[in-house]
């Protein structure tokens, strides 16, 4: 009896801890992708690209949200609210009270001051202060003339100023970008440019933790229980680096990754999307962002306006979308892509006419076609490759001859920033919602030499200086549209081609994912959901 | 021996100087910025002129060069321009890595390289020696990258026996072993038996069998030790290129070692860092060589009388 008693206590004791351990083990909610580069470091003042880490593990004083697909709106972040003065130069931000870093630091106005301080400092080596270089006294300080820059000031210890050398409209939206994430002075000053290099050396206010980083392998995010919106629902959030994209596949398939990227490997779409499996189980939004050739007007034919236009009207836009991206988007014909702010839909629409182009080539003083290279880089897969070969074909028939420059990445970029690289395709994405962040980028002062574009327009630098200073919405709406028009149909400076959808696929026990409003690969997973 | 082996090290040196020359002046000759990588889409020309500068790209090459070789000699490889870390734990984090991955290969590619390679040997034109035979041959010509993504689609996804990439337990290192010892295994194999069956053509061999020995002794005790010795200086060497050259299998994959280090490298005209990969591998290489010459000459004690 006593036997039997203490066989029916072990075996609940068993069954308890059986439950208990299941629960334990039920309970840990991982989320696990695979991103096809190495994140040099999570210093987001240190890097260009690779912000999957600053989404998740930072706050910025203004977050950019997505609210519908290829929607955004700007919405309070560490700072509750904020205030502009009459002539657009002061800002002035007031910060959420008992906001905690990761180290258990309370967020100060002297840590915002400290971030972009820091980010202007000559010794940090920072990639990315053409975020902040409007800032009153920010080129004293980058040039090493100043101790510290002038327009940060901390009022108290909730209640950040910064003030600008001149009106910056874009300024909000900026603030709200990856680049503009909060810092710890505290955690971050003592280490000095090692800050970033490990998950030891990160410290953010965001809804996850950087945990564990094996450089080349992994890094590993943990919820953050301190989060001022709340705990998030993912306990574990892994990112696996993996640059093979048949391997990338194959871990989705097998269940070892949970989301799959096409923009990594785009010629797995057509295999998603038409799957039994996975064709319910892709998630896709627009984005804002958009696919385009370049004309380098300092290397012949492309120095006059009429070949550019022949060009333009030698590419049948909607055949390469069709075919080769299964209408996976919408042509675009401006600078402007699908929801940015003053987004121009009456824009007027580059036709496709072989013969008109003909015309124009033979007008331009090439009556027997004319030679022309497109450069590629080698090793960014094949989709440009074979965009240009299309496009390659389409314009002999307008009598562009064609030559297809292959190109290594390291080639590309020192022969494009010096001005030298020929016509090339590729697509942007807004970091910011602002048109400066597209018509600036490509076409501001410097921007068209270290593009290769060269298409030096003192009228178009005034305008861009106009735009970036204008606060009346509907005068800067206008002034972009004119400016779209000048650009694309007067001057015909570049080809605008597509905006795509960007297309994810995702297991079935993954739930609320939110396709990103501007279209990156890199996204906040804050609101996503685990089974 | 020991003069033997400090002379080898010692013609290391400049072995070691030259490949260092080699890569500075190809990485120099090559277009290339590496801020300008860096920054890629986000590109600044003020920025990229700023930083160039503080990082010392704009000093002449000659004076990048030596500042980077009198760092190499106090031990000191610089840090990566791409990682900003220091060159020298970047490579020996990845190391153990490589190494792992090496060493698995190699036990893989001797336990059935070898005795594959005595089968084919003792049965010669037979069937299982065909079909080694073929198994090597195949393994020696297929491209590396080409069996690991057959390996990953059918242990992978289709069993879904083994992971597909990554490298955190023992199961991430089987299909990469596999695919990497495939070749080395082949070349043993073959090697083992046109050694093996050189070796039977002996006068002793057949004085063994005259004895009355069995086939088995005979095989065993008197044929495979002499056999073996051209097998095992390749095995040595063998060590050391799987060490050097796992680039393929590394980035096919994901596992984070050495090789990987050194591709991105040079992509990323990352200087400090792809010199370091490539200082570390060649000294690797050498001492692979250093490592098979000796064993030679305690295997075959003629060779350490002359």
């Amino acid at each position: 009896m006593r036997k039997s008693r203490l066989f029916v206590v072990l075996s609940l004791s068993f069954l308890l801890a059986g439950i208990l351990a299941a629960g334990a083990f039920a309970a840990e909610k991982v989320f696990t992708i695979a991103y096809n580069e190495e994140p040099q470091t999570s210093d987001m003042q240190m890097t260009t690209s690779c912000y999957m880490i600053p989404m998740n593990v930072y706050d910025r004083l203004i977050e950019c949200v997505t609210t519908a697909p290829g929607k955004s709106a700007l919405v309070p972040g560490l700072a509750t609210k904020w205030e502009v003065s009459k002539d657009g130069k002061v800002y002035t931000f007031y910060l959420r009270k008992g906001v905690k870093f990761h180290n258990g630091e309370e967020l100060t106005a002297q840590d915002v001051v400290y971030t972009f301080d820091r980010m202007l400092d000559p010794k940090t080596k920072a990639l990315n202060t053409d975020i902040l270089d409007f800032v009153l006294g920010a080129k004293d300080r980058m040039e090493g003339k100043a101790a510290s820059t002038a327009g940060l000031k901390a009022l108290d210890r909730y209640t950040v100023r910064i003030t600008l050398e001149k009106p910056f409209v874009p300024f909000l939206a900026i603030m709200a970008s990856p680049q503009a994430s909060i810092l710890n002075e505290k955690f971050t000053r003592p280490l000095g440019n090692k800050y970033g290099l490990t998950a030891q050396a990160t410290c953010g206010t965001g809804p996850f933790i950087l945990k564990e980083w094996v450089l080349n392998d992994h890094h590993t995010m943990v919820a953050n229980p301190n989060y001022f919106r709340g705990r998030p629902q993912i306990d574990k959030f892994v990112v696996k680096i993996v640059t093979d994209p048949e391997t990338m596949r194959m871990l989705f398939e097998s269940g070892e990754i949970d989301l799959f990227d096409c923009d990594f490997a785009m010629s797995q779409i057509p295999y998603f999307t038409s799957h039994p499996k996975w064709g319910k189980q892709t998630v896709s939004g627009p984005r804002v962002g958009i696919y385009y050739y370049t004309f380098n007007q300092a290397i012949k034919p492309f120095d006059n306006v009429k070949v550019r236009k022949a060009f333009q009207m030698a590419v049948d836009r909607k055949l390469i979308l069709q075919k080769m991206f299964y209408n996976h988007g919408q042509l675009e014909n401006g600078v402007m892509p699908r929801g940015l702010i003053h987004y121009n839909p009456n824009q007027e629409k580059i036709e496709y006419n072989p013969e008109k182009a003909k015309k124009l080539l033979a007008e331009a003083g090439y009556p027997n076609g004319v030679d022309m290279e497109i450069a590629l880089v080698a090793s960014t897969g094949s989709q440009w490759q074979k965009m240009s070969e299309i496009v390659q074909a389409m314009v002999a028939k307008a009598g562009f001859r064609v030559t297809l420059k292959q190109m290594d990445e390291a080639a590309f970029y020192a022969t494009r920033k010096e001005g030298k690289l020929p016509m090339y395709t590729n697509k942007w994405s807004a970091d910011f919602n602002d048109p400066d962040n597209f018509f600036y980028t490509f076409f501001g002062p410097k921007g068209t030499v270290a593009r290769s574009y060269n298409n030096i327009s003192p009228e178009v630098f005034a305008a861009l200086e106009k735009g970036r200073s204008e606060t009346d919405f509907a005068k800067r709406g206008k002034l972009y549209a004119d400016l779209e028009k000048k650009i694309v149909i007067d001057q015909a400076a570049w080809l605008p081609m597509f905006s795509l959808k960007h297309i994810y696929v995702v297991q079935p026990r993954v739930k609320k994912f939110v396709v990103p409003w501007n279209g990156w690969s890199d996204f906040p997973i804050y609101e996503t959901r685990v089974e | 021996m020991l003069k033997f082996i400090l002379k080898r090290l010692l013609i290391s040196i400049p072995i070691l100087i030259g490949v260092t020359v080699i890569i500075f002046f190809l990485l120099n000759v090559v277009p290339g910025d590496p801020v300008a990588l860096m920054m890629k889409e986000h590109i600044s020309v003020d920025v990229v002129a700023r930083v160039r500068a503080q990082m010392h790209l704009d000093d002449p090459a000659i004076v990048r060069y030596f500042r980077f070789l009198a760092g190499a000699l106090r031990g000191d490889l610089g840090e990566s321009y791409k990682l900003n870390r220091p060159v020298t734990s970047l490579i020996l984090n990845a190391f153990p890595n490589t190494f792992v991955l090496a060493l698995w290969a190699a036990l893989f590619a001797w336990v059935v390289g070898i005795p594959a390679g005595i089968l084919s040997a003792v049965k010669k034109y037979s069937l299982p020696d065909n079909l080694f035979m073929g198994f090597s041959l195949l393994g020696v010509s297929m491209p590396v990258f080409w069996s690991a993504l057959l390996f990953q689609y059918v242990f992978a996804v289709k069993l879904r026996w083994l992971p597909v990439a990554g490298f955190e337990d023992w199961r991430y290192v089987i299909m990469p072993a596999i695919v990497l010892g495939w070749s080395s295994a082949g070349i043993i194999a073959r090697l083992t038996r046109s050694s093996l069956l050189e070796v039977m053509r002996n006068d002793y061999i057949r004085t063994a069998r005259a004895k009355g020995l069995h086939e088995l002794p005979v095989i065993f005790g008197h044929a495979l030790k002499n056999s073996l010795l051209p097998v095992v200086t390749v095995m040595a060497i063998q060590v050391a290129g799987l060490l050097a050259g796992a680039v393929i299998t590394e980035s096919v994959f994901g596992i984070p070692g050495v090789g990987r280090i050194a591709v991105n490298a040079i992509q990323a005209r990352d200087m400090p860092l792809l010199q370091g990969a490539v200082l570390f591998e060649t000294t690797l290489v050498i001492l692979g060589n250093l490592a098979a010459d000796i064993l030679y000459a305690f295997l075959d004690p003629r060779i350490k009388a002359a």
